[in-house]
């Protein structure tokens, strides 16, 4: 690519900086107002919504019919497979809640346990892992931002089973540590990867302009890059919850006892393919199931949004 | 503090950078260390190891060499593996990152009602890995589904996608499209660290709206579009979960969706062959350690930083 | 603190960071029992009061609830001795249950299934049933006998299942075609009848679901024919020719228009009981094991019946067999040998036991508990019942258990019969392909 991007020139500029500018001036600078587009036409606002509900509803197509089948019978989901349901009958939902030996809330419980301890584990570790990688120079960078990246390139189903080794002799089978502990120490190559790119989208001229203020890397990290990358650390909070709500493997192979299981194992439970299945208290579950994830990502998109652009520093 | 600690401070700070981040770089990545250390070291060295032996997982290991290895080599289905994990990955990343990216520029800004829009597009993403979604698949793609239905309304009749050999993986490439959620957040994300004051200096210049795309947003964004082709790339090598659910684990119709991960899955814990699907695994890694690396150089190319 | 010895070993083992050491005593180790149950005693004697058993096995919702009730009777009856019930779906269960095994925590009381058995039994994971003190004086011997590898006894049925036609005699009716004479139907009167099915019923309505998927229909026509699919050493006993023909039913009905297309057919093969040609009410018949009629009759809404496979009168002899439903089987490595034993009798003995599970894991091998719940089933399962019942005289023996492996030979069957429907595979290649690959699955 010839172009080069255009690039402010206010923020680069030394001089300026060098007279020890108190970084709330500095952070001023970065335009806090939303970009103001010219909005088109009502005619073409209108054909707009019109084209994004349409679209929509086709992407939804599956899950709508997923949650029309929540409301039928067992046994006619697949014999009467319409979209709009005859009658609106709530047993599968009664039904699932209270089809396992525990109730599905206990199973709530115990997936929203894991998942809280995950979220906080890889919102801490991962972001201290990447602001090394992303801006500090230290012998070997390259080779173990390469390892780390290695990390994640191996299907689970291979490692796996040295990992129960691993967990069973630590005693940790049957516990929520096997799933918790890992995302403590960073294990998460995914989201180490993800913040050093946004780390090194951030301006340096504010980090130089900190340590000229006398900030050592620990308050640079704490007062500038974590406030400043608040999308990153939402989208890394997000994505922990979700997968970790969804995943299967790990936690059926570490969790035995049905105390323990959480959401995904329990799902599995209402559909065998040996047997009889429950589809509709499985429908019925997964909606709500999905319910919680759906809520923390409409109330959590708002900080995905929240760029440098409407960041203040303080 | 005295105005002196003060500036002897600032310059030792500043002293210290120029030398390298040494000590600061061992305390943050502290945890990382005690993980790698701890935690992924041994599965992974474990798993190395095992690539070597004739693993039953229900008795210990045994040393064979490179006998994995070459059997790989020999085994037709190892290369049907292959041949649709490739055509899978650079057919369906593509299209699911330009789907990603230009939803992500639609739900930016400048309408009402984008939060909501943002998380019903999202949805599908919640669904991929869910136990209902080979059902779900079916009233889409199947013979009596969606798409057959609006077909007939034209007057074509159109067969069962989802368990025909020749369409069964192009369904699955859609499913994989579907899911476009994870990185279109990740470019909403980044499109907000764009600065606006780019985009209305670039507008006085009088620049139209294509080349503050390809001027602005592509270079500034460049980071961001770097990190969803690795790890999207990453990833989809190791898809696994919707194809064994969309067809109950056989890979099937005719080995047409037999992704190399679900046949080293089937030949682990299916056939007792731990053994030989590590040696797979480790060969997908240098696979994908390959053109993870052939990626990072391009990126000199393409990625700025504004370091 | 239980296993105290081996944990140490094995964490030395690990410290150690030899991978092949970890590996190898993880597999080899005698531990066993709840990895998160801390609650045993020190040494595992069946005196010392609190014993605490893992018992594993796979199923849905009901198949839980039930097991549920059945434990806690067992802990009612036997005090001291704690079952931990640990279960998930059929698929889940044989990835859990292997890595159980791999890292030295096998649970004490294993659900299996005749096409893994082998795998676990020839690499001493599961014990010698007649070791331990488990009565089967009520069992049939034949029953007991499918349970056994190479004359060790590793597996005790739950019950048996049987291999055979379901029909929808509403489809039928409705259709105006007569319903076959399972007592003399060949497999040609089937793939007619089936036709006739479709024809008469019209559009959407076929006379059958395919039915070259599993193998069991294979080892039926093999045994009619005087074969059998798999040898008592374990080696394929079915000639290139009987697969072929085989396959070619399969062929013959979608040429005669008894099936939908191919990849219609695969769609229904995939979709489980209830999402099945008869459990959509979209056609007259289908082949299912036994212990499906329940689920295939509540997802169809009609009053399904079983019909004895085609040509068991055709060929030299009568091809249905019993098949155990699910073994019981027991640790090698258990540290509570009696009190797994007891569970497994209990499992097996106890009329109460029937009472709840009824036949929801094959009809009951104990012959005096079978008698005790005849009269309390209802619907489905008394069909079944009475079914097995009427074929209990024609059976002539059952087949033996498939060798190590076994467990890939479905997936090859699968798809070499999506080959044959696609039509990219002749019945001849596909036969000459299944030979090749399923010696090469369960060679070892």
């Amino acid at each position: 690519m010839t172009d080069t991007p255009v690039r402010p020139d206010a923020p680069t500029d030394r001089q300026r900086v060098r007279e020890q500018r108190p970084l709330s001036e500095l952070a001023a600078e970065i335009p806090d107002t939303p970009r103001k587009r010219k909005v088109g036409p009502r005619a073409r606002r209108i054909l707009k919504h019109v084209l994004l509900i349409g679209f929509g509803l086709v992407m939804l197509y599956p899950l709508l019919w997923m949650l029309s089948s929540s409301f039928k019978p067992n046994e006619i989901i697949f014999r009467e497979p319409g979209l709009i349901p005859t009658e609106l009958d709530l047993t599968n939902y009664s039904q699932g809640w209270f089809a396992l030996l525990h109730p599905f809330h206990h199973y709530l419980l115990n997936s929203a346990i894991v998942v809280l301890g995950s979220v906080l584990g890889n919102l801490i570790s991962c972001s201290m892992a990447a602001y090394a990688f992303a801006r500090l120079k230290f012998r070997g960078r390259p080779l173990w931002f390469a390892i780390m990246l290695m990390t994640i390139m191996l299907p689970i189903h291979v490692i796996i089973v040295p990992q129960y080794i691993l967990f069973s002799s630590l005693e940790w089978i049957n516990t929520f540590l096997p799933l918790i502990v890992p995302k403590l120490l960073a294990t998460d190559a995914f989201f180490i990867f993800l913040m050093v790119q946004f780390f090194r989208g951030l301006p340096k001229e504010l980090d130089e302009a900190a340590r000229l203020d006398g900030c050592g890397h620990g308050r640079i990290f704490l007062r500038i890059m974590l406030p400043l990358s608040l999308p990153a650390l939402a989208t890394t909070a997000i994505f922990t919850f979700i997968w970790t709500w969804n995943d299967f493997f790990s936690q059926l192979i570490f969790l035995t006892d049905p105390e323990m299981y959480t959401v995904p194992i329990a799902l599995r439970t209402f559909i065998d393919s040996t047997s009889a299945s429950s589809w509709g208290p499985l429908f019925a579950m997964s909606i709500v199931s999905l319910v919680p994830i759906f809520f923390i990502f409409l109330f959590g998109q708002k900080y995905l949004v929240k760029g440098i652009a409407t960041t203040g520093i303080k | 503090m005295s105005v002196i600690q003060e500036v002897a401070k600032t310059r030792g700070a500043s002293r210290e950078t120029r030398k390298g981040d040494g000590k600061a770089a061992a305390i943050f990545l502290a945890p990382w260390f005690i993980g790698l250390g701890l935690i992924t070291a041994f599965p992974l060295l474990a798993s190395l190891y095992l690539s070597f032996t004739d693993y039953s997982l229900l008795e210990a290991p045994n040393w064979i060499g490179l006998e994995n290895y070459t059997e790989m080599f020999a085994d037709p289905r190892w290369t049907k593996s292959l041949a649709v994990t490739f055509q899978y990955v650079f057919i369906s990343v593509p299209l699911q990152l330009a789907a990603a990216l230009g939803l992500a520029m639609v739900l930016d800004r400048g309408l009402r009602g984008l939060a909501f829009y943002r998380s019903v597009y999202y949805l599908p993403s919640l669904l991929g890995s869910s136990v209902a979604i080979a059902l779900l698949w079916r009233q889409v793609f199947g013979a009596d589904g969606l798409v057959n239905q609006v077909l007939a309304y034209f007057g074509i009749e159109g067969v069962g996608w989802v368990s025909h050999p020749d369409y069964a993986l192009g369904t699955l490439m859609i499913l994989n499209v579907w899911t476009f959620g994870a990185p279109m957040i990740i470019f909403l994300a980044g499109l907000r660290q764009i600065p606006t004051m780019y985009y209305e200096a670039a507008s006085i210049d009088g620049a139209s709206k294509l080349r503050q795309f390809f001027n602005i947003t592509i270079p500034l964004l460049s980071p961001i579009i770097f990190f969803n082709l690795v790890l999207q790339l990453i990833g989809a090598f190791q898809t696994f979960t919707q194809a064994y659910i969309v067809s109950n684990g056989t890979g099937g119709p005719i080995d047409s969706t037999l992704f190399y991960t679900l046949y080293l899955y089937n030949e682990g814990f299916g056939s007792y062959n731990m053994g030989y699907a590590s040696a797979m695994a480790w060969f997908l890694l240098l696979i994908v350690a390959g053109l993870t690396a052939v990626n990072f150089f391009a990126s000199k190319f393409w990625v700025f930083y504004d370091d | 603190m239980r296993a105290t010895t081996t944990r140490g070993r094995k964490r030395a083992a690990f410290i150690a960071l030899t991978a092949a050491g970890a590996l190898a005593l993880g597999a080899c180790s005698g531990d066993s029992g709840g990895p998160g149950g801390g609650g045993d005693d020190d040494g595992g004697s069946s005196e010392s009061g609190d014993v605490e058993i893992r018992f594993s096995w796979w199923g849905s919702d009901d198949r839980h609830q039930t097991t549920q009730e059945i434990i806690a009777l067992f802990e009612e009856k036997n005090p001291g001795i704690t079952v931990v019930p640990d279960y998930t779906d059929w698929g889940g269960y044989w990835d859990k249950l292997a890595t159980t095994v791999a890292g030295g925590d096998t649970p004490d009381v294993i659900t299996h299934e005749e096409r893994f058995i082998a795998d676990y039994a020839n690499r001493g994971v599961i014990a010698d049933l007649e070791s331990l003190d488990i009565d089967t004086a009520e069992i049939p011997e034949s029953i007991v006998d499918s349970g056994r590898v190479d004359g060790t006894l590793y597996g005790l049925a739950t019950g048996v299942n049987a291999y055979a036609m379901v029909a929808d005699p509403q489809i039928f009716e409705e259709a105006g075609v007569e319903m076959p004479d399972d007592t003399s139907w060949t497999w040609d009167d089937f793939v007619q009848v089936s036709a006739d099915l479709s024809e008469a019923a019209g559009d959407g309505v076929w006379g059958t679901q395919d039915i070259g998927f599993n193998e069991a229909g294979l080892n039926i026509l093999a045994r009619q024919k005087g074969q059998t699919l798999y040898n008592e050493d374990g080696s394929l006993g079915v000639d290139q020719e009987t697969v072929a023909e085989f396959f070619q039913i399969g062929v013959d009905l979608q040429e005669a228009g008894g099936t939908p297309d191919a990849s219609r057919t695969i769609e229904f093969q995939n979709a489980g009981p209830e999402g099945s040609l008869l459990g959509t009410n979209a056609g007259g018949m289908g082949i299912w094991w036994s212990n499906q009629l329940g689920a295939l009759s509540d997802a169809s809404g009609h009053e399904l019946e079983l019909l004895r496979v085609p040509g068991e009168s055709e060929y030299e002899r009568t091809g249905m067999y019993f098949k155990p439903a699910m073994f019981y089987a027991v640790s090698a490595t258990t540290e509570h040998p009696e009190e797994s034993a007891a569970f497994v009798d209990f499992l097996l003995n106890d009329p109460e036991v029937a009472q709840m599970q009824l036949t929801d894991r094959g009809l009951p091998s104990n012959l005096t508990v079978r008698e005790s719940i005849t009269d309390q089933l209802a619907d489905a399962d008394a069909r079944v019942a009475d079914f097995m019942a009427d074929l209990e005289d024609e059976i002539v023996d059952g087949p033996p258990v498939p060798p190590n492996g076994a467990g890939d030979v479905q997936d090859i069957m699968i798809n070499l019969n999506s080959e044959v429907l696609f039509g990219s595979m002749t019945p001849d290649e596909a036969a000459e392909a299944f030979l090749t690959q399923v010696a090469d699955a369960t060679e070892g």
